[in-house]
């Protein structure tokens, strides 16, 4: 065994591959910075690439991308608060919060750290996969992993925020996306009002995206400065290698439970980052800090994500059963070079698993190192005027959710995603809910009609349920023993009291119309789903009714308290919701545009807009700013291999 | 930009061709793709199973098509591949340039006339097949060891799919037609997983597709933890779907298995329905459009094009592990017999929906 190991270092070792491997590596990291454009998005731009190369460069460039798309992505979920998928919603939460306090450095550095952690640990399953990785996969059940879902989406919808009303709300909400397109249990298409474009369902770049990026973006090209208010110190360093020690073992346990992420297939991630997260809120005596830049969270989130992305592997190497949506791209690599993932081919070609091995730990500690390396540049941008750079990154969405269909069902789900994740953003109900919720309700749907339907009611007495199960009911029942220690102490929790009674009250800055048109909206779409999902099939009706009825019931109530509250304080408006609305309606704007006539042109307009409008660049630097963006866009369109959206009534043709 | 091709005009493009072809055709052909490229649109994702054919495929092409050309694979992945298959059918020009590669995902709902479907399969013109062939196997546990024992199993059988209308039809329709008592458990979101389930006992029977097959379920077959009982097997010279396999010319075909359990041979609508269902699936699993009205001279070209690659001896070293070491099979061994199974009967494609609309509570 030992002798594979320095072999595949030897096989890896060749100037080609391990050029391929930072090739992979760089991209990765670009990808994973980029808002919405995930590791999906980067091994399938790097896929044509890899056939130019032998198989092992081609697989090293691959895992290379994947090995360091959680870590780079740290840096636009501390800095922009935009995460780029549910994986990393933790990290924006937390890490964005600590951004603001001053602290991103430290935020930053843990989160790589721990990122790094994540992979390594990733790593050593990896390589036993064969003797310890693999039964546990089998050992997996249906029943476990509908538990796993459930698990991580209770996290997430109770751990977010203070007010549990909206935060269920929310997470109903995302459940209701979520069931959109195919029933799994059932043949009945969802709430598709006849469109092909939504048989499969909303796509998940596209509702992150929407959800954050295009909110965040508003926000910050109406605030007219840079993402910092004032500009941010990044901080030194040290403090968070100082952090990262304290927290080492919780990031060593997160890690874990993402591993067990990787095991569980379209569950994956999304379900073990928030598992984690609430592990290290069970694990941390004061929890007052979550959720307003809690360190601890940054950390076991980045621990699990990246260990899942990794563990991801597993079922892929040993069952060709991909754990994850970039795993099944990797899959696809691997049959291509003329490697036929299973049991066989890991024990006969010991060489490659090592090679994997190998490539997945070096990427993850150079991953780390060069995110150390570029953040304090990066972090630079962020006192620039945001209207310059919101044209990049606005065109950047555009493609990357373009490239999700190829269809203007992409960009038309973009904006109205966008317009609900601004309406949320201003109202002040939590958009991870949504997220996870979304994530979570097609895979918790199928696996809790598989389970029923193969073991029947016996699959609540299983061990591996029960286990997953404790996971919700220990820290419920620690935290309800240990407040009626604390009642019988006569220790009045004030701090818990307090916080209670500002919950309460309205959130100062919120516009109370925008709180209540963005609830009237969701109670209509809740009452308009029930209506619609009476007559769908049984089968199919399940998840939706989940998510639905408590979702109407829960909206109604938050409806009623908004109604209560106008009539009891009258209105307030926020200035900065207003202010905010001209770049909405900008934005919404260059989505009628690009219908009408197409992305290049409406393009065109769009960083007129943004440039001199907005950011009041002068005219020669705005037109030599403009072109090299404009050509930039093109370009990534280009890469991707896309035609930009056509107008429909009249169309600039490209050159080439 | 779409030509309405009418069948006098193609006759005479063919015979215009034809009587060019005489004196000029191989110096036509033999610079027709020089300097061009062909797209070759796969309507699902990276990764998947017809994306992987698809980029074994791809430099064979490059190689033996004539001016050789560059073959660019692009997905379109969506709806199921409906999506990607309206995409072709509103913008695909009949130059030969954009080829269509796909699946009986795409077939079936043209086949069962659903809703989303804008493309006229049967007006396409396929290029080339390639055969996917299908092992249906069962556990140890259930005591079955051959065909025989089916009716007798054990334990309850149960089955893990997909979804009715997908994938799993064909092997549904030969279940049904074996009259076999089974448990269908459906919402399994791949083959690949619905395997795990077999292996960890949740389930114990199941299907995988021959690349899934060789790779997967061999060595399980080896270690005892599977049996093999019969393949989907493919269309013989009779045009009818009763040869065997010819990956695996050790397992009866669904045809043969029928005849050793009935005394008989198939027939009636149970049988037509599988046989459509069950040659585009399998023997025609994975095939090569090209837009409706594409001149016989491309055709022709695919033709020489497919036979070269066929005798090709890296092809026949290479396609056996990737794709299961099928031969390719040309548009003159495909045309026919697709298109019949495109086009069933009304009777067949009213006992398709009612037995979907029944059974699987599938509503077209």
């Amino acid at each position: 065994m030992l002798e594979n190991i320095l072999s595949a270092l030897d096989i890896l070792f060749q100037p080609a591959r391990l050029l391929a491997l930072f090739a992979g590596m760089l991209a990765g990291m670009v990808f994973g910075m980029l808002p919405g454009l995930g590791g999906v998005a980067a091994v399938s731009i790097l896929l044509p690439f890899i056939y130019l190369m032998d198989g092992y460069a081609g697989l090293a460039m691959l895992l290379g991308a994947i090995s360091v798309i959680y870590t780079s992505d740290t840096i636009t979920s501390v800095l922009l608060g935009a995460p780029g998928s549910p994986a990393s919603a933790p990290t924006a939460i937390e890490g964005h919060a600590l951004a603001k306090q001053g602290k991103a450095s430290l935020a930053l550095g843990v989160g790589f750290l721990a990122s790094m952690v994540g992979g390594l640990c990733g790593a050593l399953i990896l390589s036993v996969a064969i003797p310890i990785a693999g039964p546990l996969v089998l050992a997996l059940g249906t029943p476990e992993l509908f538990m796993f879902a459930l698990v991580g989406l209770c996290f997430a919808a109770s751990m977010v925020g203070k007010d549990l009303a909206v935060g269920l709300t929310a997470a109903c909400f995302g459940i209701l996306l979520g069931v959109i397109g195919a029933a799994p249990a059932a043949a009945n298409y969802r709430f598709i009002f006849g469109q092909s474009y939504l048989m499969d369902g909303l796509s998940l770049p596209i509702v992150a995206l929407g959800l954050f990026a295009v909110a965040e973006l508003i926000g910050m090209v109406a605030s007219g400065g840079g993402i910092a208010t004032k500009p941010t110190p990044l901080g030194k360093w040290g403090d968070s290698f100082h952090e990262f020690w304290r927290s080492r073992w919780l990031i060593c346990r997160s890690s874990v439970i993402g591993i067990f992420g990787g095991f569980v297939p379209a569950v994956g991630a999304s379900a073990s980052t928030w598992i984690a997260y609430g592990h290290a809120m069970s694990s941390t005596k004061d929890k007052r800090r979550f959720g307003k830049g809690e360190i601890r969270g940054v950390a076991s989130a980045e621990g699990a994500n990246n260990a899942t992305i990794i563990s991801d592997l597993v079922p892929t190497m040993l069952f060709s059963v991909p754990g994850g949506p970039a795993a099944a791209i990797f899959l696809g690599a691997l049959f291509s070079f003329g490697f036929y993932p299973g049991p066989r081919m890991v024990s006969e070609s010991p060489d490659l698993m090592y090679m994997i091995v190998w490539s997945v730990a070096l990427a993850s500690v150079m991953g780390a190192a060069i995110c150390f390396a570029v953040t304090p540049y990066i972090a630079r941008l962020t006192r620039v005027n945001f209207a310059l750079i919101a044209a990049p990154l606005l065109l950047i969405m555009v493609a990357g959710a373009y490239q999700g269909t190829q269809t203007f069902g992409d960009i038309l789900a973009l904006l109205a995603l966008g317009l609900l994740g601004w309406l949320m953003k201003n109202a002040g109900i939590p958009r991870a809910p949504v997220l996870v919720g979304f994530v979570l309700a097609t895979p918790m749907e199928q696996y809790f009609w598989l389970t029923t339907q193969i073991h029947g009611f016996t699959w609540l007495t299983r061990p591996g349920v029960l286990i997953i199960a404790s996971l919700i009911v220990i820290p419920l029942v620690l935290n309800v023993a240990r407040r009626l220690r604390r009642r019988v102490g006569g220790e009045d929790d004030t701090g818990h009291r307090t916080e209670a009674t500002a919950g309460e009250g309205e959130l100062p800055g919120h516009d109370s119309s925008v709180v209540l048109i963005t609830v009237l909206l969701m109670t209509v779409a809740f009452g308009y789903a029930l209506v619609e999902m009476l007559g769908y099939r049984p089968n199919a009706r399940l998840m939706p009714s989940l998510g639905i009825v408590p979702g109407l019931l829960l909206s109604l109530y938050v409806l009623g308290r908004q109604l209560v509250r106008i009539r009891r304080r009258g209105r307030s408006v926020s200035l900065a919701s207003r202010r905010e609305l001209p770049v909405l309606g900008g934005i919404l704007l260059y989505g009628a545009a690009m219908w009408l006539i197409g992305f290049n042109l409406a393009t065109l307009l769009l960083l007129a807009w943004l440039l001199i409008g907005c950011a009041r660049m002068r005219w020669i630097t705005a037109l030599l700013y403009g072109a090299t963006v404009y050509a930039i866009a093109q370009g990534m369109f280009m890469l991707m291999r896309l035609t930009p959206p056509q107008g429909t009534l009249l169309n600039l043709a490209m050159p080439w | 930009m779409n030509i309405p091709d009418t069948k006098p005009k193609t006759l005479a493009a063919a015979l215009l061709v034809a009587a060019a072809g005489l004196a000029s055709a191989p110096a036509m052909a033999e610079d027709f793709y020089a300097g061009k490229s062909i797209e070759m649109v796969v309507p699902f994702g990276e990764g998947g199973a017809t994306y992987v054919a698809a980029k074994f495929l791809e430099p064979f092409l490059e190689k033996h098509l004539p001016g050789n050309p560059q073959v660019n694979v692009r997905t379109r992945p969506g709806g199921g591949s409906i999506l990607g298959a309206n995409w072709f059918q509103q913008n695909a020009e009949p130059d030969g340039e954009t080829i269509l590669f796909t699946t009986s995902s795409t077939s079936n709902p043209y086949v069962l006339g659903m809703d989303a479907v804008e493309y006229d399969l049967a007006a396409m013109r396929p290029a080339y097949s390639l055969p996917f062939g299908a092992v249906i196997y069962v556990s140890p546990h259930t005591g079955i060891e051959s065909p025989a024992d089916l009716h007798s199993p054990d334990m309850p059988l149960i089955y893990g799919g997909i979804a009715a209308a997908a994938s799993d039809l064909p092997v549904l329709l030969a279940f049904d037609l074996l009259e076999l008592d089974l448990r269908t458990v459906l919402g399994f979101d791949g083959r690949g997983p619905a395997r795990l389930a077999f292996e960890r006992g949740e389930t114990n029977v199941d299907f995988q597709f021959t690349p899934a097959y060789m790779s997967q379920v061999v060595d399980m077959v080896e270690a005892g933890s599977a049996v093999p009982i019969m393949a989907g097997g493919s269309v013989g010279d009779d045009g009818v779907l009763s040869a065997r396999d010819l990956a695996f010319p050790d397992y009866p075909s669904v045809y043969e298995v029928y005849e050793e359990i009935n005394g008989e041979p198939p027939s009636g609508v149970e049988w037509d329905a599988f046989q459509a269902i069950g040659a585009t699936t399998f023997n025609f699993g994975l095939t090569a459009y090209l837009p409706e009205g594409t001149p016989d001279e491309i055709i022709e070209i695919f033709e020489e094009t497919i036979a070269a690659i066929n005798a090709d001896p890296d092809y026949q070293e290479r396609s056996q592990e990737a794709i299961g070491g099928y031969d390719l099979l040309p548009a003159s061994a495909v045309t026919d017999s697709l298109s019949e199974a495109l086009q069933p009967s009304d009777e067949v494609r009213d006992y398709l929906r009612t037995l979907l609309a029944d059974k699987y509570d599938v509503e077209l």
